[in-house]
């Protein structure tokens, strides 16, 4: 799934890369202070020489991630023109001082014409390649695939996210080698932590770690799609409506499911009732894998419970504002939204052994008592991961 | 099919029953051919309180109400096998009089159908019957049960049809009953309430709301009707153009900027004005439920069991409309021209399509012979 948008993709990563050379990224090697030992180090032979290699490894890397792009012909007015167009973004005491850094290092002329090309083009290549993002969502030119999934939204709020999983809440992980390079599985995961960061941070796990980098579609509660902004987000991400009709279909395309059975029961739970598994609904997730003849793979998620600590519910609020459920913590709703800051709790997420669901018959989804036993089944398995990692942390912050 | 058929259409007089008798005479006289309309011919019958305001050249034009009782015997003494029926009337409001018209007729339409013998009933239908709710599926198929709004009057009475309908199949199973269920329909001479949704000076969207939609291509379900007449397909499709869009990337298709509002203020005002007795579909010809959660059809059914597929992809039938839009407003040469390259781009692109679509089903067919 991931790998489908190639071209942008391949983009994207060029703008990364070709964000240092800039103004921008060149302040350190002029540091705003402006001291003149600066000065003196950048005059030196062997700065120069390293700094030239850079540039010039850079303008290799565009030029061979998109070799079809050519940037309009040099000149120096315009390259003054577009380094001007980049330095409005500082203050005008920054851009002063980088002016003046720039009109010494040209007196000494420092660079060759070449190195001056190079900037031209890969200052170029930055500016088109934004421009080129808003004009397209402007005029419609992106696409989604059937669900809604939008590469380019999730290529710009990853960032956010892939910032909480490794530095934020330090998530580690075992067993991403049960999760099939393709084909379909049901990840089954227990819900914790009040608002669904565990949905986000298991996705990121197998879209970052596991080797095939595969999308995880998440079945949400539906709750959220009378929300603003949320409903939205989350289509755009790729996940959808948990019901079974979404659930079966998803699996029939051979894509990867995550449920979260135990539902607002399991993500509005206390804190004193964290990681006791709630009721696991009625079993919808165990037809959807008999259906589709889907192997279960249970999912424990330790950390999550403790980012935000639930002392109490409160239904009458929940039921004035229409919420599943409303949780008063030592800041929410005192603080404000303060109160949605988590806590750096350090996570642990388990992929288990899968469970095999072809050997039974088709009509077996009709089997009220076997399904409710293979959803107690998976509760358990769930519930004894649980309590192995917990056994082994010894503390909730470090690990 | 060698046989000269009677086709009857209701409702001659509006847009849709006027397109349908008129590419249904084209292709029995052969002025027009499609693979899937050979060796059709037909006589056809168009019924309206009103004549069509141009003349249909060998239309059999008949003036009567769908709701007098001596329908039956017309349909009887003409010896009709097929009745299309596209008698319907647009409501902003549930009234009595579009009720009548529009549910009694169908009733009346049906049940002096079943009295005459009639071999088939093709109805148009939309897919807004399942209603627009959060709880919905992603897609929806043709067996879910039918939520639509009731506050509109056009949906309100197609649901009522439906859901008679429903009965109805069950109590005269030896008439067959084509349904098909349209998404909004876009395309530059209808006007529906899409086409008016894209036309409107300042077109205000849900803030943070971004469903996915479907539309289809009016050609497009002229022609799906006309196949539902000429090939037998009981029960109710689907029927939409390949393609689904986010709400936010249709208006930029359609080359609309649209305006945020704040969900609960639009709900707020639509009810101020629905009080104040304005009609409301004035400024939201699709109703906000509609803007807000998807009512996403399903189309397994259409290209399986109909196996019908529409021609334009939903990015052509917007591309189309907008550089129609543009045409109108008069743009400059060098806008007009880029508009006819692109159109002239998508017009290859779907005949190829199409050909090649022939070209399969031509050696499917010929595959069934060797084997029999």
């Amino acid at each position: 799934m991931t790998n489908d948008n190639q071209p942008y993709e391949d983009e994207l990563q060029t703008e990364e890369i070709a964000s240092p050379p800039g103004p921008d990224g060149s302040s350190s090697q002029y540091p705003p202070d402006g001291s003149d030992e600066a000065e003196q180090d950048f005059a030196d032979e062997a700065v120069r020489q390293q700094f030239t290699q850079e540039l010039d490894d850079l303008i290799d890397q565009v030029k061979s991630a998109n070799p079809e792009y050519t940037p309009p012909p040099f000149s120096p007015q315009g390259l003054l023109a577009l380094l001007k167009k980049n330095i409005e973004q500082f203050s005008p005491q920054m851009s002063l001082q980088l002016l003046e850094k720039l009109r010494t290092t040209i007196g000494e002329d420092l660079f060759d014409l070449d190195t001056w090309r190079g900037v031209w083009y890969v200052l170029n290549y930055s500016l088109e390649s934004q421009a080129d993002l808003f004009k397209r969502r402007l005029t419609g030119e992106y696409e989604t695939d059937e669900w809604g999934y939008d590469q380019e939204v999730v290529d710009t709020v990853k960032p956010f996210f892939d910032f909480m999983y490794n530095k934020y809440w330090r998530v580690e992980t075992s067993g991403l080698e049960h999760i099939p390079d393709e084909g379909r599985a049901l990840l089954v995961v227990n819900h914790s932590g009040q608002l669904p960061w565990d949905g986000a941070m298991v996705g990121l796990a197998v879209l970052n770690e596991h080797p095939a980098q595969r999308l995880v579609r998440t079945l949400y509660a539906d709750w959220f799609p009378s929300l603003p902004f949320l409903s939205t987000l989350f289509v755009k991400f790729g996940q959808t409506l948990a019901n079974e009709e979404n659930g079966i279909r998803l699996l029939e395309q051979d894509q990867l499911v995550a449920v979260y059975p135990e539902g607002y029961k399991g993500v509005g739970k206390l804190f004193k009732d964290r990681y006791r598994l709630a009721r696991f609904g009625r079993g919808g997730f165990v037809r959807m894998a008999l259906q589709t003849h889907s192997s279960v793979i249970p999912v424990s998620v330790v950390g999550a419970e403790e980012t935000y600590i639930s002392l109490a519910k409160s239904p009458a609020i929940a039921r004035a504002i229409h919420f599943p459920y409303f949780p008063i913590s030592p800041t929410w709703p005192w603080f404000g939204l303060l109160g949605f800051v988590p806590l750096p709790t350090k996570w642990y997420i388990d992929f288990g052994e899968p469970i095999a669901m072809d050997h039974y018959d088709p009509d077996a989804v009709e089997n009220t008592m076997l399904v409710s036993q293979l959803a107690d089944q998976v509760r358990n398995v769930i519930q004894e991961m649980i309590y192995k990692r917990l056994a082994e942390r010894k503390s909730i912050f470090f690990g | 099919m060698t046989d000269k058929q009677v086709v009857l259409v209701t409702g001659v007089g509006g847009y849709w029953g006027r397109q349908v008798a008129d590419r249904l005479l084209a292709l029995a006289s052969a002025r027009q051919s499609e693979a899937y309309a050979h060796d059709f011919e037909a006589h056809v019958i168009g019924v309206d309180v009103e004549p069509p305001e141009a003349e249909i050249e060998g239309l059999d034009f008949i003036q009567a109400d769908i709701r007098n009782p001596l329908l039956v015997e017309l349909l009887r003494s003409e010896h009709v096998d097929v009745v299309c029926h596209l008698a319907f009337t647009e409501s902003a409001r549930p009234t009595e009089n579009s009720f009548d018209i529009n549910v009694m007729g169908t009733m009346k339409v049906l049940g002096a159908c079943a009295e005459a013998g009639v071999h088939k009933v093709v109805l148009k239908s939309s897919t807004s019957v399942y209603g627009a709710k959060p709880t919905n599926p992603a897609f929806l198929t043709e067996d879910y049960p039918l939520n639509g709004s009731r506050t509109y009057g056009t949906t309100r009475d197609r649901v009522e049809i439906e859901a008679f309908c429903n009965g109805f199949r069950r109590q005269v199973p030896e008439m067959i009953q084509t349904i098909l269920r349209f998404p909004g329909i876009v395309g530059p001479e209808v006007d529906t309430p899409m086409t008016r949704f894209l036309k409107q000076p300042w077109t205000p969207i849900l803030l943070g709301f971004d469903p996915m939609m479907q539309v289809i291509h009016e050609q497009d379900v002229i022609e799906a009707l006309i196949y539902a007449v000429i090939q037998d397909a009981p029960g109710v499709f689907n029927v939409a153009a390949e393609g689904i869009l986010p709400l936010a990337r249709l208006m930029a298709l359609a080359g609309k900027f649209p305006v945020p509002v704040f969900h609960l203020f639009a709900y707020w005002g639509a009810n101020l004005l629905d009080v104040t007795g304005v009609p409301v579909n004035r400024y939201l010809p699709i109703e906000l439920d509609y803007i807000r959660y998807p009512w996403v059809a399903d189309l397994t059914r259409m290209r399986q069991a109909l196996g019908f597929i529409p021609h334009y992809t939903a990015e052509e039938v917007l591309r189309e409309f907008v550089g129609q839009q543009r045409l109108r407003r008069y743009m400059p040469e060098s806008a007009a021209l880029a508009y006819d390259e692109e159109r002239l781009r998508d017009t290859l692109e779907r005949r190829r399509r199409a050909r090649a679509r022939q070209e399969s089903r031509l050696g499917r067919d010929e595959e069934e012979h060797h084997d029999e």
